[in-house]
């Protein structure tokens, strides 16, 4: 290899190649750790005496070891499978991580094999109880404490989970639109990668987006989340206005306050001008969503605000935006550098009206 | 990039010779030895949180086999045959994935609780080298998880210096390429996080 960087490739030496560290950095985790089992007694194997003596001690000895073996993995079958019972009925595996978290009626506990999650069923764990599912090779979710979930779609084109209460980590690698979870106060589209997704005991939810972006949508209601932002939902609300975490708490507080609490033009006014005051360019996200959430008497001071950091590119005028026009808002979206909303729009015309969250 | 896996194949026959007379030992020194590329290869073909317990079924399955192996220097690549079946084994019975241990479940754990992020940005890099063709998902693999230099991948699997060289350099050419897309497209924040 000629590329002083595909030595490092080859055999580590030569300059290293620093989006190969971060690759192996990141994936050594998935590494065997090399740790020799402590194999069974009974597999010893008989030492040889003639090597090529018919019925030699070797042989005698790998017959004795293929027998153990043998036996070994009958006993670990009936041990480990109880109920080997073929799975027809689309679902996903879970998989215990502490605890016993249930699967309908059924515990899984240190004696189980992971446990089928089929369509309609409810995962629940205590406060003691952690579970992983396998989400039919587009991703994993992890179930933290106090969490219950319910498998609602798992079709090839449709994975779909509700979170009715507790904390969930998704990592998932499908395409764009193809896991989604219900929770009470929106529906949460994956649009790539990781994020963390908490619901209370009223139904109120956060979504804490780790990589890539993650869509909030409630009937018209929509808020797209990038890595290291947030966005919390109410029931019957839906999402609220997404924020970077390392946003002023001056200005998440009165995002909080417009969003769920301010009713009156006056309140609303007051919280608005403190977002603003304290938005800083990288809240461009949250100046984005107030265009459609400010009344159309202060939509004017959003669009200033935002254009002041983010230009408005061509083609996206004053009047039509504050007008709501969505081609407008859509590129002036794309120009903040967070996501291409036409992964969106697609998933949008793609999801049938019948199964929007209603709740 | 320090290499701590001795790749003699006389070793290896003497290993092999000593495990076929009942020296657990040396079986035990085998499985130190070869555990990792067969865990690489079986990783290339099924779900992660499958891997490690199919990794002691390929050893416990080629134990009693051992007698077969008329070449005992070639004991890497007929173990890595095994693995490979093994894993078209496992997609054949379709079986639920198996629980993890309590030692995996720490790791885990642990894991995600100080790199979360981490963790997902894994899994994704892990998904597009599994979607790499064959060839390349498995030595990169390799190289990139358990550690491996190219040399190292060589020794062990049976393969030339010259199908890892091109396997790893056309491989990581084309993972690059996805990893790309995936930034530009749906996942902007992918390729900084990668890049560090």
């Amino acid at each position: 290899m000629k590329d002083v960087k595909d030595r490092y490739l080859w055999d580590g030496s030569g300059d290293p190649d620093p989006e190969i560290q971060r690759m192996e950095t990141v994936l050594r985790k998935f590494r065997h750790d090399g740790a020799v089992p402590d194999f069974p007694q009974n597999l010893a194997i008989s030492p040889r005496t003639r090597r090529f003596s018919f019925l030699s001690g070797r042989l005698i000895g790998f017959a004795a070891v293929a027998a153990a073996i043998l036996i070994l993995l009958a006993a670990r079958m009936i041990v480990r499978e109880p109920n080997p019972a073929p799975v027809t009925e689309p679902g996903w595996n879970v998989a215990r991580q502490a605890g016993s978290p249930r699967v309908g009626a059924k515990t899984i506990d240190g004696n189980t094999i992971s446990q089928r999650l089929g369509v309609g069923q409810i995962l629940e764990t205590d406060s003691q109880s952690r579970a992983n599912i396998t989400v039919d090779q587009i991703g994993e979710v992890q179930i933290e404490p106090d969490t219950r979930v319910r498998l609602i779609k798992s079709t090839p084109q449709q994975k779909r989970l509700a979170l009715e209460r507790g904390t969930i980590h998704a990592a998932i690698w499908a395409p764009v639109g193809e896991f989604v979870v219900d929770t009470p106060g929106a529906l949460a589209v994956d649009l790539g990668c990781a994020y963390t997704l908490h619901v209370d005991d009223a139904g109120a939810g956060i979504l804490h987006t780790t990589l890539g972006w993650v869509g909030f949508k409630l009937d018209g209601h929509e808020s797209f989340i990038p890595a290291g932002a947030a966005c919390p939902t109410r029931p019957k609300v839906g999402p609220g206005t997404p924020y970077f975490e390392d946003a002023s708490e001056a200005l998440r507080s009165a995002l909080s306050k417009l969003d769920f609490e301010a009713h009156t033009p006056q309140g609303r006014r007051l919280y608005l001008d403190m977002v603003l005051r304290e938005a800083r360019a990288r809240d461009a996200l949250t100046l984005w969503h107030l265009l459609a959430r400010a009344s159309d008497a202060d939509r004017g001071l959003v669009y200033e605000r935002l254009a002041a950091f983010v230009p408005p590119p061509p083609g996206v005028t004053h009047d039509p935006t504050a007008r709501l026009d969505q081609r407008m808002l859509d590129l002036w979206w794309n120009e903040l550098g967070l996501g291409d909303v036409s992964l969106w729009r697609n998933w949008e015309r793609s999801w049938s009206p019948g199964e929007s969250n209603s709740k | 990039m320090i290499s701590w896996f001795a790749t003699s194949d006389a070793g290896d026959a003497s290993m092999v010779e000593a495990a076929r007379n009942g020296d657990r030992e040396a079986f035990g020194q085998l499985y130190s030895r070869y555990s990792r590329m067969v865990h690489g290869i079986l990783l290339a073909r099924i779900p992660h949180t499958d891997v490690d317990d199919l990794v002691q079924e390929v050893f416990l399955s080629a134990l009693p086999k051992l007698g077969a192996l008329r070449d005992a220097r070639r004991f890497g690549a007929w173990l890595a045959a095994i693995a490979r079946n093994k894993a078209i084994d496992f997609h054949r019975r379709s079986r639920p994935s198996v629980e993890l241990t309590d030692q995996n479940v720490v790791k885990r754990v642990d894991g995600q609780i100080t790199g979360r992020s981490e963790h997902a940005e894994g899994l994704v890099i892990l998904a597009a080298i599994r979607n790499l063709p064959d060839a390349y998902r498995e030595t990169l693999l390799l190289r990139l998880v358990e550690g491996m230099t190219g040399p190292e991948i060589a020794a062990m699997t049976g393969l030339s210096h010259g199908s890892v060289r091109v396997n790893l350099h056309r491989g990581m050419q084309q993972l690059r390429k996805r990893l790309d897309q995936i930034r530009v497209t749906a996942r902007p924040d992918l390729g900084s996080l990668i890049s560090g």
